[in-house]
C-alpha cells in the first residue's frame, strides 16, 4: 500500500539524505520546504524479500531465441534454423541443442517465451532490459542496479552493485540518482591468468596503523574544505571513500574478489573461461553480499552465420551457467539469489539471406531462476515461427516489477529525479504473480 | 470566484473609487490572508494581451484572448477573466464566452481594458461565410497529434498498436491516409454509418480500445472526424498550406506562488498568410513540473520557486514560454552589483528577475588555482600564488588571465577539446597511427596559430585529396557513414542532436525526416578511394552517391538545416555547407562555439549540454549567449578575446559560498559551481605538485595527458577518471562523475603513491633542513595553492610522533602529501 504518511521518515534517511542533494545542492531550508511537497510522492518501504541478491546475466547483441530457449523444430527450415532440438528435463519443454547442461536444469527454471518491447535498435533495447523504461531524450533513467544500491546500500562492507568486468553500457549506470548509486566495476576479465581486483589491498609499505593516521590527516584536510562548500558531487566523493575504506579494511570482503580462494575443482567445472570465471565471481560476490551483480557475456548480434556464432558462443555459456544454478542450488543459496539471464531482444524468425538473423524485440527468451521464482515452468509462449507472443506476452515493465517485487521493492514507488520531479521505479508494471513461487 | 465578480462588475459600473472599495471590501471579507490582499489590492504598471491582432477566416475560424497584467516589480497575473472588451463594429464579430468569432467580412478592433488601463487588439474578418470542407492534413491529423493517437506509445510506435499505425506525430500523412482507409478496406472507416465505424467507435470508448476513451462524442475533436467522415474522407486534393510558425502566450510570466495560474494560448501562421487559433489542438508540456505545471488544455499553474519552460507543440513546431514562480509575496530588492563586463550586465538581470543575489568575489588564492586550471590545465606554483597575493595592483588579475593565454598550455587544452570533437583516434584497422597524428598536428598548428574557427571548418568539411598530405581529409574517416557525418556535424557545429529524425520526425524539437535527409544530401557525394600506402586514403568529393528519403524514396536536394535550399550547381556540396555553416546566415555556429568555451570555464553551458541544443531546451540566458555569440563572430572568431572577457567577468570570479537566494541555483551562474577535474588535467597536476614525469605509450617521458594525440593512447588512472574515448563526438564522453574505482586508487594505487615516493619532494625538504611546519605550508601552498590554518598544521601535528628520526619524519609528512592529494580540495576546482 502507498503510504505518504512515511515520507519524512523516508526523507531523512542518511541515504536518502544523499538522494535529496542530487536534486541540486539543496540547502537545509529547501530540503525542509521539498518535505511538504512529498506529500505526493508515492513512497513504500523496501524490505529485503525472497531475493536477497541478483545475478543479471546480460547477453549483449541479442540472443536468438530461435536457436536457445524457444525452438521450432516443427517449422519450415528458413524458421527452424541450422540446430536441431534436444529434450530438457522439464517433461515436454525443448531446448536447442546446444544447451546440453541447461537443458539438465531446466527443472529449476522459469522460461520466459513471451518477452516483448519495441526497440529493435541495440541501445534503446538495452536501454529497457537494463532500467524497466522505454527510452526518453528528457530523463537518464536508473539502471536495476543503481535502484536496488538506492534502495538497500551496501552489505558486509562490500559495494551494493558490482559490474562484471566494466559497465557494460551506459544505461547501467545511476542515470538520474547521485552517482553514488552507480556500480563498482572489478576492471578487468576474470578469466585472465593474472586476474586480481585493482586497489583493494594498502600500497606496500602502508600498515593498517599508518593508513588510520593518514585518514585522520585527511579528515583535518577535507574539514577546512566542508565547512564552505555542500555539493551533490561532495557527498559522492564522501561516499566513495567510506565504502573504500570499509572494502579495505575487511578482509572477508576483499576476498570476495578473489577467485583464488575457490576450489580449483569448481572452477574448472564453472570452465576457466569468460562465461566460467565471471559466473563463479558473481556468485562469491553475492555469497559474501554483494546486492547486484551484472556480468556480460559474449556477442550475440548473429546477422551472419549464426550456426557459427552460436557454436562458438554457447558451449561455455552453457557449462558456466548449469554449474551456477546447480552450486548455488548447493550452497542453500539459490533460494535467495535470483538469477536471470537476458539479451536486449530476439532475433527475427526468419534466417536472412547471410545465414543469420536480424533483431526481434517483438518476441524473445528470457530465463529466471531462484530467488523465489518458481522452478520448472515455461511462461508464455511465441507463435509457430516465434514472430509473436502467442499467450501471456510479458512486458519489460511487468518483468522488472517482478524482479523487483523478489527483491522487496514496490516498483511503483516514485524516486526523485533532478529539478524535485517524483518518477516511478517502473511505470505502470505489474507483478506477474505466475513467475513467482 | 465571488471577488472577480464583484470586482468585474464594479468597474463596468461605477468607475474606479467605487471599485477599489469593493475589492478591499471583498479581500476583507472573503480572503482575510494579508499576502493575497496584497496580490488583489496592487494595479498592474502595463496590461498585454494576445494575440495582438486577429485574422478570422471563415465561419469555422474563431481566435481566443488571453490577458495579462504586469506588477511593477515585474510579476504578472492572468487577468483573462477579468479584462472587459468591447468589439467596436459589432456586426464584424462577437464574443461568444472567451472566443472572438467572425460576423461578416470587415475591419475593426478590440478595446481590452482593465485596470485603468487599455490595450487596443486589431480586427481583420477576411470572411464569415467560407466553409470549406474538413480537410485530413489541416483538421483531422492535428486531432490524432493533440489525442496522443499517433505518440510513440499508441499508434506512433514502429509497428503500430494492436495492429493500427500512424506515422509518429504525422510525418506520413499519405501512409496515414493509406491506412486510415485502404489498408484494411471497410474495416477502420465507413463514410456510410460516420457514427458507426471502428475510427469513431474506438476512439470514443464505445468498444473496447487499449488506449481507453480518448476523446467524448460532443467533443471538437470528435465532430472534426465526423465531418470528415460524411464529407467523403477524402484526402486533400490540393497541396494544403504550410504551418509555418507557431507562436505561444504570452511568451514569458513570473507568478506570484504556488497556485497562482496563467491560461496560454497558441496561434499557427501558415504559408498562405492565414493564422489559427490552434490552442486546443496543440499539445502542451513542461521542462519542470513543480515549478509550472501546464494542463493538456493549456492552463499553467505555479508550483515551487523556479523557472521553467512551458512548450507547446503543434505540427512539427515546438514553442516555448519561459515562466518563472516566486515565493508568493516575495520582497526583494536587488542590490547593486559590480559590473566588469556585458558577462555580469546579462547575468545581473536574470538574476534580478529570479530575486537572487550573487554571491560574492572568490579570494586571491581561489582565483589565481581556479584560472590556472582552467585556462592552462595546471596548477600556480608556490612563488605564482605568493606574488599573486601579495600584488596589490587592482589589474592583477587581468594581467595573470593575459599571461596565462600566453601559454603554450592554454593551445593543449583546446587542441584536446576540439581532438574530442573530432574523434581524433586511431581506429581498427581503418584509420591508422600515423593519420591520427598527422591529423592532431594540424590541428595544433591551426589552433596555436589562434587560427580563426570558421576557417578551421572550411577546411575540414571541404578537405579532399590524400589523408597523408592533406590532414583535414582525415575528417571523412574517422567517421565514414554519410548518415553518422551529417549527425555530427549538426552535434559539433551546431550543438544539435538531430538523430531522431533519421527514422522519424524530432520528437522534442523542429527537424523533420526531410530537414534530416536533405542535410545529409550535403555529404552524399563524398567517396574513398585506395592509395599506395595502405593506411593512407583519397577523399573525393564528387562521387555519384545519393540520399533519399527512406518513406518516400525522393532522392533529397541539399537544405541548410533551419535554412533554405542550397545552390550547389557545379560546387563540391560539402564547401556550399561549411561556408553556409561558418556564415551570418546560420545562428547555430558562433552560438554553439560560444556555449562550448562558457561550458569549460564554468562547468555547464548556457545551454546544457552544450551539444543538446533544441526547442525544450532553452538557454539560461539568451542575451547573454547571443551577446557572446555575436561578439565572437565579429571579432573574426577571436578565441583569445573570448577567454579574456569570460575570465575577467565578475560572474566566472564568485566565489563558491552561495548565500541565501542563491544556495539552490545550480543553473543560473550566481556563485562558482565545484568542478572535478578532467581525468587529463588530474593525472597532469598530480606529477606538476610531485615533481614527477608521466609516461604514456608512444609520448616522450613528462608529456601532459593533455597534449595526448590519439584517443586510444591511455591508461588505468584516465580510463577511471572518465578521460573522452573520442568514440562518439558527444559531450557525454567525458565523465566526471566519482565512482568506487576513483576512490580505491588514489587511496591504494600506485599513481599517488609512487610519485610521492619517486618525485621525493619531503626528502629534499628534510635534507636543506626545512622544520616539519615549514614543509606542511610548502605542501599546502603546492597543492591546495593556500596557506594552512594554524588550526589545520595544530590538529596534523598532533598527530605526528615525537621523532628526530628522518626516515620516520619523511614517513609522516609523504602521510600528509597523500591526504592533500586525496582531498577533495585537490580534486575539484572551485
Amino acid at each position: 500500500m502507498s503510504n505518504s504518511a512515511k515520507c519524512s521518515d523516508h526523507l531523512l534517511s542518511r541515504r536518502n539524505l544523499l538522494t535529496v542533494g542530487a536534486i541540486g545542492g539543496l540547502t537545509l531550508s529547501n530540503f525542509f520546504r521539498m518535505q511538504s511537497a512529498c506529500a505526493e510522492q508515492k513512497f513504500y518501504e523496501s524490505k529485503e524479500g525472497s531475493a536477497k541478491s541478483v545475478i543479471f546475466i546480460f547477453l549483449p547483441g541479442g540472443m536468438a531465441h530461435q536457436e536457445s530457449f524457444d525452438p521450432k523444430p516443427w517449422a519450415p527450415l528458413e524458421y527452424r534454423g541450422p540446430f536441431k532440438s534436444i529434450e530438457t528435463n522439464l517433461g515436454g519443454v525443448r531446448f536447442g541443442e546446444l544447451f546440453k547442461k541447461t537443458a539438465k536444469v531446466a527443472d529449476q527454471l522459469t522460461i520466459v517465451r513471451s518477452m516483448t518491447h519495441g526497440e529493435a535498435a541495440h541501445e534503446r533495447g538495452v536501454h529497457n532490459m537494463m532500467t524497466g523504461y522505454r527510452p526518453s531524450p528528457a530523463l537518464q533513467f536508473p539502471s536495476m542496479g543503481s535502484v536496488v544500491s538506492h534502495e538497500f546500500g551496501p552489505r558486509n562492507n562490500l559495494p551494493p552493485y558490482v559490474l562484471i568486468p566494466n559497465e557494460p553500457n551506459e544505461f547501467a549506470g545511476a542515470g538520474y540518482l547521485s552517482s553514488s548509486f552507480s556500480g563498482f566495476s572489478v576492471g578487468a576479465d576474470p578469466a585472465d591468468k593474472n586476474f586480481r581486483v585493482r586497489d583493494l589491498q594498502l600500497f606496500e609499505g602502508v600498515t593498517s596503523e599508518r593508513f588510520a593516521k593518514r585518514r585522520k590527516m585527511l579528515e583535518v584536510v577535507n574539514d577546512h574544505f566542508r565547512q564552505r562548500e555542500q555539493s551533490d558531487s561532495l557527498d559522492a566523493v564522501d561516499t566513495f571513500y567510506n565504502r573504500a575504506y570499509s572494502l579495505i579494511s575487511s578482509q572477508k570482503a576483499r576476498e570476495a574478489f578473489d577467485l583464488e580462494k575457490e576450489d580449483p575443482k569448481l572452477r574448472d567445472k564453472y570452465g576457466r573461461n569468460q562465461a566460467g570465471a565471471r559466473m563463479l565471481l558473481a556468485r562469491r560476490l553475492v555469497e559474501s553480499g554483494v546486492r547486484f551483480v551484472t556480468l556480460t557475456y559474449g556477442g550475440w548480434d548473429h546477422h551472419d552465420k549464426i550456426q557459427d556464432g552460436m557454436n562458438k558462443m554457447v558451449p561455455s555459456f552453457d557449462q558456466a551457467y548449469a554449474t551456477l544454478i546447480e552450486d548455488l542450488k548447493e550452497r542453500g543459496l539459490l533460494d535467495e539469489t535470483l538469477v536471470c539471464v537476458t539479451s536486449e531482444f530476439g532475433r527475427s524468425p526468419k534466417v536472412n539471406a547471410n545465414a543469420g538473423r536480424d533483431h526481434w524485440p517483438k518476441v524473445f527468451s528470457s530465463l529466471l531462476a531462484g530467488g523465489g521464482i518458481k522452478a520448472g515452468q515455461v511462461y508464455g509462449s511465441s507463435d509457430a515461427t516465434a514472430s509473436e507472443p502467442a499467450d501471456n506476452p510479458l512486458t519489460v515493465q511487468d518483468w522488472a516489477t517482478t524482479i523487483y517485487s523478489c527483491l522487496g521493492i514496490n516498483a511503483d514507488k516514485e524516486l526523485m529525479a533532478p529539478g524535485a520531479r517524483p518518477v516511478e521505479i517502473v511505470d505502470g508494471g505489474r507483478v506477474c504473480k505466475e513467475l513467482l513461487v | 470566484m465571488i471577488t472577480d465578480f464583484v470586482r468585474g462588475n464594479a468597474r463596468t459600473n461605477c468607475g474606479r473609487f467605487l471599485s477599489a472599495a469593493l475589492v478591499l471590501l471583498s479581500c476583507v471579507v472573503w480572503l482575510p490572508d494579508d499576502s493575497m490582499a496584497a496580490r488583489q489590492g496592487e494595479d498592474p504598471v502595463s496590461l498585454n494581451v494576445f494575440p495582438q491582432s486577429i485574422q478570422l477566416h471563415g465561419k469555422r475560424d474563431f481566435q481566443k484572448i488571453v490577458g495579462q497584467a504586469v506588477r511593477h516589480n515585474g510579476v504578472t497575473d492572468d487577468v483573462t477573466d477579468k479584462v472587459q472588451i468591447v468589439v467596436h463594429d459589432q456586426d464584424i464579430a462577437k464574443l461568444d464566452g472567451t472566443r472572438l468569432v467572425p460576423l461578416r467580412a470587415g475591419q475593426t478592433k478590440l478595446r481590452i481594458r482593465h485596470a485603468e488601463l487599455e490595450v487596443t487588439v486589431p480586427v481583420t474578418v477576411a470572411s464569415a461565410e467560407d466553409d470549406p470542407p474538413v480537410s485530413f492534413q489541416l483538421d483531422v491529423m492535428p486531432v490524432f497529434s493533440r489525442t496522443g493517437c499517433n505518440s510513440g506509445s499508441c499508434h506512433g510506435a514502429a509497428r503500430g498498436k494492436d495492429g493500427f499505425r500512424l506515422s509518429l506525430f504525422g510525418y506520413d500523412p499519405d501512409g496515414d491516409y493509406f491506412r486510415l482507409t485502404r489498408e484494411m478496406l471497410g474495416r477502420r472507416i465507413d463514410v456510410a454509418t460516420p457514427d458507426d465505424c471502428m475510427l469513431s467507435n474506438k476512439a470514443t470508448g464505445k468498444v473496447a480500445h487499449s488506449g481507453g476513451t480518448v476523446f467524448s462524442r460532443d467533443s471538437d475533436y470528435y465532430q472534426t472526424l465526423k465531418r470528415w467522415l460524411v464529407e467523403g474522407a477524402e484526402f486533400d486534393k490540393k497541396e494544403v498550406p504550410e504551418v509555418q510558425s507557431v507562436t505561444l502566450m504570452p511568451p514569458s510570466a513570473i507568478l506570484d506562488g504556488d497556485g497562482a495560474t496563467q491560461r496560454l494560448c497558441v496561434t499557427a501562421s501558415y504559408s498562405d498568410g492565414t493564422t489559427r487559433d490552434v490552442t486546443d489542438l496543440a499539445s502542451f508540456s513542461t521542462t519542470n513540473g513543480s515549478v509550472a505545471s501546464v494542463s493538456k488544455d493549456g492552463i499553467v499553474v505555479a508550483g515551487q520557486r523556479g523557472e521553467a519552460l512551458v512548450m507547446a507543440r503543434f505540427g512539427t513546431h515546438t514553442v516555448g514560454a519561459e515562466f518563472v514562480t516566486l515565493p508568493r509575496g516575495l520582497d526583494f530588492v536587488p542590490e547593486p552589483m559590480p559590473v566588469n563586463n556585458f558577462i555580469d550586465a546579462r547575468i545581473n538581470e536574470k538574476l534580478n528577475k529570479l530575486r537572487i543575489t550573487p554571491s560574492g568575489l572568490c579570494s586571491d588564492e581561489v582565483f589565481i588555482r581556479r584560472v590556472s586550471l582552467d585556462i592552462c590545465g595546471v596548477v600556480p606554483t608556490e612563488e605564482e600564488v605568493e606574488n599573486f597575493v601579495a600584488d596589490e595592483g587592482s589589474d592583477k588579475r587581468s594581467k595573470f588571465i593575459d599571461r596565462l593565454l600566453e601559454q603554450d598550455a592554454f593551445v593543449s587544452i583546446w587542441v584536446m577539446k576540439w581532438s574530442q570533437l573530432l574523434q581524433i583516434r586511431s581506429y581498427k584497422n581503418i584509420v591508422s597511427q600515423k593519420n591520427a597524428l598527422i591529423y592532431h598536428r594540424w590541428l595544433k598548428e591551426k589552433i596555436s596559430a589562434n587560427t580563426p574557427v570558421d576557417k578551421i571548418v572550411v577546411e575540414l568539411l571541404g578537405a579532399r585529396g590524400s589523408t597523408f598530405t592533406n590532414p583535414p581529409a582525415n575528417f571523412y574517416e574517422m567517421e565514414r557513414d554519410p548518415l553518422k557525418i551529417t549527425e555530427n556535424v549538426a552535434q559539433s557545429f551546431m550543438g544539435m542532436r538531430i538523430q531522431c529524425a533519421q527514422c522519424h520526425n524530432h520528437p522534442f524539437d523542429r527537424w523533420t525526416m526531410e530537414d534530416y535527409y536533405s542535410f545529409a544530401a550535403f555529404f552524399a557525394k563524398v567517396a574513398r578511394k585506395p592509395a599506395s600506402d595502405p593506411r593512407e586514403r583519397i577523399i573525393v568529393g564528387s562521387g555519384g552517391g545519393k540520399t533519399k528519403h527512406p518513406v518516400s524514396g525522393k532522392v533529397m536536394e541539399p537544405k541548410f538545416l533551419g535554412g533554405a535550399m542550397a545552390e550547389v550547381k557545379g560546387k563540391d556540396r560539402r564547401v556550399v555547407l561549411a561556408e553556409w555553416l561558418t556564415s551570418k546566415d546560420n545562428p547555430y555556429f558562433s552560438r554553439n562555439l560560444a556555449n562550448i568555451v562558457w561550458a569549460h570555464f564554468f562547468g555547464r553551458g548556457i545551454i546544457d549540454e552544450v551539444d543538446d541544443v533544441r526547442v525544450s531546451n532553452p538557454p539560461v540566458n539568451e542575451p547573454l549567449l547571443s551577446e557572446l555569440a555575436e561578439k565572437f563572430s565579429e571579432s573574426g572568431y577571436d578565441f583569445k578575446a573570448m577567454v579574456r572577457d569570460i575570465c575577467n567577468s565578475r560572474t566566472y570570479q564568485l566565489s563558491t559560498e552561495a548565500n541565501e537566494t542563491n544556495a539552490s541555483d545550480l543553473t543560473n551562474f550566481s556563485h562558482a559551481y565545484l568542478r572535478r577535474l578532467p581525468a587529463e588535467v588530474l593525472i597532469d597536476v598530480i606529477a606538476q605538485v610531485t615533481d614527477t614525469r608521466n609516461k604514456f605509450p608512444g609520448l616522450p617521458l613528462g608529456a601532459r595527458a593533455i597534449e595526448i594525440a590519439n584517443g586510444n593512447t591511455t591508461n588505468y588512472f584516465l580510463e577511471t577518471f572518465g578521460r573522452s574515448k573520442r568514440e562518439s563526438v558527444c559531450s557525454c564522453e567525458v565523465k566526471k562523475e566519482p565512482n568506487l574505482s576513483q576512490a580505491l586508487h588514489l587511496i591504494n594505487g600506485k599513481t599517488v603513491e609512487q610519485k610521492i615516493r619517486s618525485g621525493n619532494l619531503v626528502g629534499k625538504w628534510l635534507k636543506e633542513k626545512l622544520g616539519e611546519e615549514e614543509i606542511i605550508q610548502r605542501l599546502y601552498l603546492r597543492i591546495l595553492g593556500r596557506m594552512p590554518e594554524v588550526a589545520e598544521i595544530e590538529n596534523i601535528t598532533a598527530l605526528f610522533e615525537d621523532t628526530e628520526d628522518q626516515k620516520q619524519k619523511k614517513t609522516m609528512l609523504e602521510d600528509v602529501f597523500w591526504a592533500l592529494l586525496n582531498s577533495s580540495e585537490f580534486l575539484f576546482n572551485h
